[in-house]
């Protein structure tokens, strides 16, 4: 029998972590929450989610760049690289428009970028294609 | 007559070699580096690759002429001081001279001492005007650094509100939302109240330093602020498992200020010296009064502040952020706020620290002193409207 897909939400702000626990509790996902990037880097090793929730701005302004970065780049993480990375924040341009010219975007370029407040039927969208993308993988694996 | 701080460079274009030499000499002796061109053309060329702060130019030459070099100079660069020299002086010349962009004008024969008064006069000029535009340059970007520092502080908690609301539509029939109405009802309300005390604390920045806050300058005892903030703190002290104790000394604390501003001044670091306490830890506030002066000084056993925040400490756009801790609530303005306060009342505050250990804030203020026509009664006024009778020094 299929478990719930698996959710980390990484955000420094309890109530956001709040509310969007209670949306995807009832909309069948499991979440595991983190309130910063080192307890989230954690987590993901911890309970090898099936998706990430990231904020962009948490202690530092680029802390959330740092954690992509390390998911999708580092030797560390290479079991946790295909987590499909829904990155969130209030600035409305995504990496790719606010540093156009950077070669490290590369690198710091999530799989989804969305902004807060989050679009709650676009947000749902999103994680159920992850979900569903990371689910088939799984099932191709075994 | 004052040397320049570095060798500003400064370039003379006429084409009489002896104008040129004796220039050169004036001015090479009063520490300028001077370079000599003997027509227009050259002399351009040489103001472009030189980027000179001065340059003097005689309007009768062969070739380009003065007044064209003038232009171009302008054109060049407007912050070049440009003096004009000439054997034909007259009023209209002087006028188009300045149309073009010159300074100051110097008719020939010039003495050594009228070169060096123009040059000086023209150069501070300069200084000047390149020290306002880069203040305005400056501004501009606090401004810009202020807009988006304010904007995200409310946008945090705004975020949150919205979430919060747009997740109670989405799970409207479900029994989670039922439960979780009334909770997020009060986290919705808290967060509301915490951008009303980001705003609040702008605002009161802005009025402090605007001195458009109303402010009042009558005898106040700090032993009795102390005091009372003291009192009000108990309860959230105890929470924290933090002791407060107030060591001042015998007779009062008296300085000339407004009752307010100094309850806002002690209560920011009486509050910071709780949050960033220990658990178990203390907070003592002291007092001593000098020849003239009154210091009072905020004493915690907390986890102190490390070497290289503590220039930035009273920043209004500074929080230190604790590698383990969590955020803790605040608007981060009270260190600026209180360090506002305590200047515009011609004091000092001043921060000691060990990481670890603790931190100790020092804020000293002038005495009270009766002004002529005053009264000095024993009494402090609040001592006269006080409905608290219980001496509340432990």
């Amino acid at each position: 029998m299929p478990t719930s897909p698996r959710v980390l939400v990484i955000d420094d702000d309890q109530d956001f972590r709040a509310s969007v626990r209670s949306l995807l509790e009832n909309h069948g996902y499991v979440v595991i929450e983190a309130d910063s990037g080192t307890d989230g880097l954690r987590k993901v090793v911890e309970h090898k989610p099936d998706l990430i929730v990231l904020d962009i701005m948490m202690k530092c302004c680029t802390e959330g760049y740092g954690v992509n970065q390390a998911i999708k780049h580092q030797e560390a993480y290479r079991d946790y690289r295909n987590i499909p990375v829904v990155m969130t924040s209030s600035i409305e341009l995504s990496p790719d428009e606010l540093f156009p010219m950077a070669g490290e975007v590369e690198m710091i370029r999530p799989d989804y970028y969305l902004t807060k407040p989050l679009d709650i039927p676009g947000f749902l969208q999103v994680v159920e294609r992850a979900a569903s993308v990371c689910r088939s993988r799984n099932a191709g694996e075994i | 007559m004052s040397e320049p701080a570095e060798r500003e460079t400064i370039v003379i274009i006429d084409d009489d070699y002896a104008i040129r030499l004796s220039c050169k000499k004036i001015l090479s002796k009063m520490g300028f580096r001077a370079e000599t061109f003997e027509d227009g053309a050259q002399g351009l060329e040489g103001v472009a690759r030189l980027k000179p702060g001065l340059a003097v130019v005689d309007l009768k030459m062969p070739g380009i002429s003065g007044m064209e070099v003038i232009a171009r100079v302008h054109e060049m660069d407007p912050e070049i001081v440009v003096v004009v020299i000439t054997g034909y002086p007259t009023i209209d010349t002087a006028v188009a001279a300045m149309k073009c962009g010159a300074y100051d004008f110097l008719p020939k024969p010039f003495s050594p001492d009228e070169l060096r008064l123009i040059v000086n006069r023209g150069l501070e000029r300069r200084r000047l005007a390149i020290e306002s535009r880069r203040a305005e340059v400056e501004r501009a970007l606090l401004k810009r650094r202020f807009v988006t520092f304010v904007s995200h502080q409310l946008q945090t908690p705004l975020v949150a509100i919205h979430q919060y609301l747009s997740v109670l539509k989405n799970l409207e029939h479900t029994e989670d939302a039922a439960a979780k109405r009334q909770q997020w009802f009060d986290r919705c309300l808290a967060r509301t109240g915490e951008m009303q005390t980001i705003i609040k604390d702008w605002l009161t920045l802005a009025r402090i330093e605007g001195d458009t806050l109303s402010r009042q300058r009558v005898k106040v005892d700090l032993k009795r602020i102390v005091a009372d903030i003291l009192a009000t703190y108990e309860e959230m002290a105890g929470q924290n498992s933090v002791s407060l104790e107030a060591r001042m000394p015998e007779d009062a604390c008296c300085v000339r200020g407004d009752r307010n501003c100094l309850s806002v001044l002690f209560d920011n670091l009486i509050v910071n010296a709780i949050k960033y306490n220990k658990p178990g830890g203390k907070i003592t506030v002291s007092g001593e009064a000098r020849e003239g002066e009154i210091e009072i000084s905020v004493i915690d056993t907390g986890v102190g502040i490390p070497e290289r925040y503590r220039q930035l400490l009273f920043d209004e756009f500074f929080r230190v952020e604790d590698e383990g801790n969590k955020k803790t609530a605040g608007t981060g303005l009270g260190l600026a706020i209180s360090k506002k306060i305590v200047s515009e009342m011609g004091g000092s505050i001043a921060v000691e620290s060990e990481v670890d250990v603790g931190s100790t804030f020092r804020v000293r203020l002038l005495a009270y002193r009766a002004q002529a026509g005053e009264e000095d009664n024993n009494r402090s006024p609040d001592e006269l409207t006080s409905e608290k009778d219980t001496d509340r020094g432990r």
